[in-house]
């Protein structure tokens, strides 16, 4: 199924919504967002996964990819809104400490 | 009665195609007739059986499934075939309290033991997908071929029945 993301820009906070699957397929469609996000060196980001129906191994590193760059200037990335599928993803890879789940 | 049941699928192994054996295999979790647990409906907490793009993983056994699968979906589509593309095959069996599921491809085969556990405090970006897979399932082996056979099992909770053996990988 297809990924839909959004941005949102308020308060210092970007806020970037995803809808749909974040997999091998359509996890390279956020890299244009990422690099803009860590061009900018924006420190605080929201990863939204309310929308999120399914993520996959692939989709982990994208989000992952983002928090270690944005960690390397000082910016954070934090995930909100993960049920289901996503959020038992995140709970396996212990991830979801990291990311404030 | 437990009826099994068996749906074949084949298809190009390419990721365009990951969709439809993910809704595939989603739809086969929900005809293993204990996979509801005690206290959730068919429905689910949302009360509506998904129509159209929105796909329903709410339900757990479901879920897990879907993970397994959708990784080794991507290793065999990614990986198995270098030069133009093959085919991948599933072949889902469906029991009363479990479903078991045949992913078969006639590519390149691989060695498991040249895949390390993760470090997963490391935040890895890769080398997940069996991790995943291991995880979720009850039973997950390979054996190269050809064809190259993944095979993986997962019992339905209600089944009381859901036990996790050592996987051969």
């Amino acid at each position: 199924m297809p990924l839909t993301h959004t941005t949102e820009d308020a308060d210092g906070v970007v806020t970037l919504k995803l809808v749909g699957s974040l997999d091998a397929m359509t996890a390279p469609e956020l890299a244009p967002t990422i690099d803009s996000f860590v061009g900018e060196k924006r420190t605080k980001i929201v990863v939204d996964l309310a929308g999120l129906d399914l993520i996959d191994s692939s989709g982990v590193a994208a989000i992952v990819g983002l928090y270690k760059r944005a960690r390397s200037y000082g910016g954070r990335v934090t995930v909100t809104g993960a049920r289901d599928q996503p959020l038992a993803i995140f709970k396996l890879l212990r991830m979801d400490r990291v990311f404030a789940i | 009665m437990d009826e099994r049941r068996v749906i074949r699928l084949t298809l190009p192994a390419e990721l365009r195609y990951r969709d439809v054996a993910v809704r595939t295999v989603a739809a086969a979790c929900r005809l293993v007739s204990k996979s509801r647990t005690a206290h959730g409906s068919v429905a689910g907490p949302r009360g509506q059986l998904a129509e159209g793009e929105e796909l329903d993983l709410s339900d757990r056994f479901c879920a897990d499934v879907v993970s397994a699968v959708s990784e080794i979906f991507n290793n065999v589509a990614l990986h198995s075939y270098a030069e133009g593309s093959g085919e991948i095959s599933f072949e889902l069996d469906i029991a009363g309290d479990h479903l078991t599921i045949s992913i078969t491809d006639t590519g390149s085969a691989f060695d498991p033991s040249d895949i390390p556990v993760p470090e997963l405090e490391a935040l890895p970006e890769g080398g997940m997908g069996i991790h995943i897979a291991r995880a979720c399932m009850d039973e997950l082996d390979y054996t190269p071929g050809p064809p190259n056979t993944w095979r993986m099992t997962k019992y339905a909770p209600s089944a009381g029945r859901s036990r996790r053996l050592s996987s051969q990988i």
